[in-house]
C-alpha cells in the first residue's frame, strides 16, 4: 500500500494513526496483497455472484407503524443529550 | 467556442409508507426530535433490519412507471458513511443489484419530445438530521428521519439544459404522485435532487470535468444553480478564472452562487459490500403482478378517456393531473353519469374548498360515490345548488356523510308544495310593493329582486323554475 493511499483511507475512515501504527497497517496490507493475487487469479467469469453461503431469502414485514420505545428509554445510556437530541462533537462540513 | 451542457440527475424520493424501511417506527415527516426512533434505527448493537414489504412494492411501482426492467432478485449493500446522522457508520442501500434498471422517461420542452434514459432505481435508508449548536459548539442529532425509506432514481447524462431538467423533474413528480409512490413535496424534502453537470465543446463526445450540486429542493433554485454552474464552467475554460476539479458543491440560493464542499468521492471510496444482515429479496410472479395490476393508467390515457366522455381539453387536463381527482371523478361519474357536471363540481367547488383549507390536491379525501350522489340530487332538482355546496363542505369535514340523508336532516330537500310557496310569495309581495309595481311597469330586474327574497325565505329549498312561474302568476293576479 502506498503512503498516499493510507492517508486517503485515514481521511475516509476518520482515523488518525501515529507513525508506528502506519508502518504496521502498511505491513498488514502488503501481506494481504499477495493473498489477493491468489484470489484474483481465480476465473469467476461464469460464476454467479453469491450473497450468502446458504440459499436463504429475507423475510419482509407489513407496513405497520408501531411505537415500541420512548425517547427517554433510548437515551438512558447516552453520554450527552440536549433538548431530546443526542449531543456529539461538532461536525461541520 | 460553442459549448453544450451535459447533466445527469440523482433524485431522492421519500416513499409514501407508514413505517421506516427496516423497522416499525413512524416514517411521518416532522414530530418531536427523536420521537420516531427505536434501537434498530438508532444503530444499537445487536439489532437486525427487517425489510418493509411496501417499500419494495413502491420501488417496483416507480420502476414500472419509468419503463424499467425489474430485477426479480434484488439485494442490499452497505455504503461506508462516517457522519453521526447515520449511527451505524454505513448506509444500507443497493449497489450490486438494485431493484430497477434501464428505464426511460419522456419529457417535452419547447424543443419537442426527448427520451431520458434511467440508469437505475435503488432503495435505501435516509439519514437523520444534524443541528449545529454554536453556543455549546456541538452537533445535535435527530434520528427521526434515519431509515425513512427512499428510492434514488439515477438518470444517464442525457439532459442538456435547465429547461430539460425542470421538465424531467415535473414529469417524474407527476408520475410518482400518480402511482402513489410518494407525495414528492420538495418543500418537505420528500423529493431532493443532486445535479451532476459538465460542459464540452459542441459536437465533442468527451465529457468535461463534472461537478455535483447536492440536495437541491426547489425547481427555481435548481434552474438558477444550473445556469450559474454552466457560466462558471465556461468562464473557467475560456478565461482561466479557476481550475475545474471534480467536486461536490453546495448551492447558496440567497447569494446566487455555488461553493466547493469536498472532493467528489468515487464509488471505491464508499467501499460497498453486501449487507450480511439483509438476505436477498426474490420477487415472484404473484408479487410482481399484484404491483403491476394496482398501477393506475398513465395521465395521458386518462385525459384521452375524459375527452371521449365529452370534457374539454382543459377540464380533462386539469383532472388528469392528480390521481385523487381522477379517482373521485371516475367514482362520481359512475353514479350520476354526467361527466361535465362532475368536472364542474370538482374543478370549481371542490378545488375552492381544497384551497381554503390550504391542502394540496392529493389531500382530497372526498368519497367519489358520495359526490356522485350529491350531484344527482342537484341535477334532479331535489337539492338546490346553494344547499348542495353546503352539503359538499360538510362532506369534506366528514367523509362518511350520505348526501341524501344529510339533506333531509338539515332541511335541504326542495319543496314542491305550491301552497307553501304561494304563501311566501304573497308575504314578500306585501313587504315589497314597489318591486311589484316596478315589474308591472316593465322593469324586469324587479322580478329578480322579488325572486331572491322568496328564495331566501324558502332557504333555497325550492325549484327555481317553479318559483319563477308561481311568482309571475301571483303578480299578474295582483
Amino acid at each position: 500500500m502506498e503512503k498516499e493511499t493510507l492517508i486517503k483511507l485515514e481521511k475516509l475512515n476518520q482515523l488518525r494513526l501515529d507513525d508506528t501504527q502506519k508502518i504496521s497497517v502498511i505491513d498488514f496490507f502488503a501481506k494481504r496483497d499477495s493473498e489477493m493475487e491468489i484470489i484474483n487469479s481465480i476465473d469467476t467469469k461464469n460464476t454467479e455472484r453469491m450473497v450468502h453461503v446458504m440459499p436463504i431469502l429475507t423475510v419482509v414485514r407489513d407496513d405497520v407503524e408501531k411505537k415500541l420505545f420512548t425517547r427517554d428509554q433510548l437515551q438512558k445510556g447516552a453520554p450527552e443529550t440536549m433538548d431530546g437530541y443526542w449531543q456529539v462533537p461538532r461536525l461541520v462540513e | 467556442m460553442k459549448y453544450e451542457t451535459v447533466i445527469g440527475l440523482e433524485v431522492h424520493i421519500e416513499l409514501a409508507t407508514e413505517s421506516k424501511i427496516f423497522c416499525s417506527c413512524s416514517a411521518k415527516f416532522g414530530g418531536e426530535q427523536n420521537d420516531h426512533v427505536c434501537p434498530a434505527c438508532c444503530g444499537m448493537p445487536g439489532m437486525l433490519p427487517v425489510v418493509n414489504k411496501h417499500v419494495v412494492d413502491l420501488g417496483m411501482a416507480a420502476g414500472m412507471m419509468l419503463n424499467c426492467h425489474i430485477n426479480r432478485t434484488t439485494t442490499f449493500d452497505k455504503k461506508s458513511y462516517y457522519y453521526p446522522d447515520l449511527p451505524c457508520s454505513y448506509q444500507t442501500t443497493q449497489w450490486f443489484s438494485p431493484i430497477c434498471v434501464n428505464g426511460t422517461l419522456q419529457i417535452e420542452t419547447s424543443k419537442g419530445k426527448k427520451d431520458i434514459r434511467i440508469k437505475q432505481i435503488h432503495m435505501e435508508e435516509d439519514a437523520g438530521k444534524l443541528v449545529h449548536d454554536d453556543w455549546t459548539n456541538t452537533s445535535l442529532v435527530d434520528f427521526n428521519r434515519t431509515s425513512v425509506p427512499l428510492i434514488e432514481i439515477v438518470s444517464q447524462p442525457d439532459l442538456s439544459s435547465a429547461e430539460e431538467v425542470v421538465a424531467y423533474l415535473e414529469r417524474l413528480r407527476s408520475l410518482l404522485r400518480f402511482a402513489k409512490v410518494s407525495e414528492c413535496r420538495m418543500e418537505q424534502g420528500s423529493m431532493r435532487c443532486d445535479v451532476n453537470l459538465s460542459i464540452r465543446p459542441e459536437g465533442s463526445d468527451k465529457l468535461g470535468v463534472r461537478t455535483e450540486m447536492k440536495n437541491m429542493n426547489s425547481i427555481s433554485a435548481i434552474t438558477r444553480a444550473i445556469e450559474y454552474e454552466v457560466s462558471r464552467h465556461i468562464d473557467a475554460l475560456e478565461n482561466g478564472t479557476e481550475e475545474l476539479v471534480q467536486e461536490t458543491r453546495r448551492w447558496d440560493d440567497i447569494k446566487g452562487k455555488s461553493f466547493a464542499m469536498r472532493n467528489k468521492e468515487t464509488a471505491g471510496d464508499y467501499r460497498y459490500f453486501p449487507d450480511p444482515n439483509v438476505m436477498p429479496i426474490v420477487i415472484d410472479d404473484e408479487w410482481f403482478d399484484s404491483v403491476k395490476n394496482a398501477l393506475p393508467e398513465f395521465p395521458e390515457i386518462k385525459k384521452a378517456k375524459y375527452i371521449e366522455l365529452g370534457l374539454s381539453e382543459y377540464d380533462a387536463g386539469m383532472l388528469s393531473e392528480s390521481i385523487s381527482l381522477c379517482e373521485c371523478f371516475e367514482a362520481a361519474y359512475e353514479v350520476c353519469k354526467s361527466a361535465k357536471e362532475v368536472a364542474n363540481w370538482l374543478i370549481s367547488d371542490c378545488m375552492n374548498i381544497v384551497n381554503k383549507k390550504q391542502w394540496t390536491v392529493d389531500m382530497l379525501n372526498l368519497d367519489g360515490k358520495s359526490l356522485g350522489m350529491l350531484i344527482s340530487l342537484v341535477m334532479e332538482g331535489k337539492v338546490g345548488r346553494t344547499n348542495g355546496k353546503k352539503i359538499l363542505e360538510a362532506m369534506f369535514d366528514d367523509s362518511s356523510i350520505n348526501p341524501g340523508e344529510y339533506a333531509e336532516q338539515n332541511g335541504f330537500i326542495v319543496s314542491n308544495d305550491t301552497s307553501l310557496i304561494e304563501s311566501v310569495i304573497k308575504e314578500v309581495m306585501a313587504q315589497d310593493e314597489k318591486s311589484v309595481t316596478d315589474y308591472k311597469n316593465g322593469k324586469e330586474k324587479a322580478l329578480m329582486a322579488l325572486f331572491g327574497k322568496c328564495m331566501r325565505q324558502l332557504k333555497g329549498n325550492c325549484d327555481p323554475q317553479l318559483l319563477q312561474k308561481l311568482l309571475i302568476d301571483c303578480i299578474n293576479k295582483a
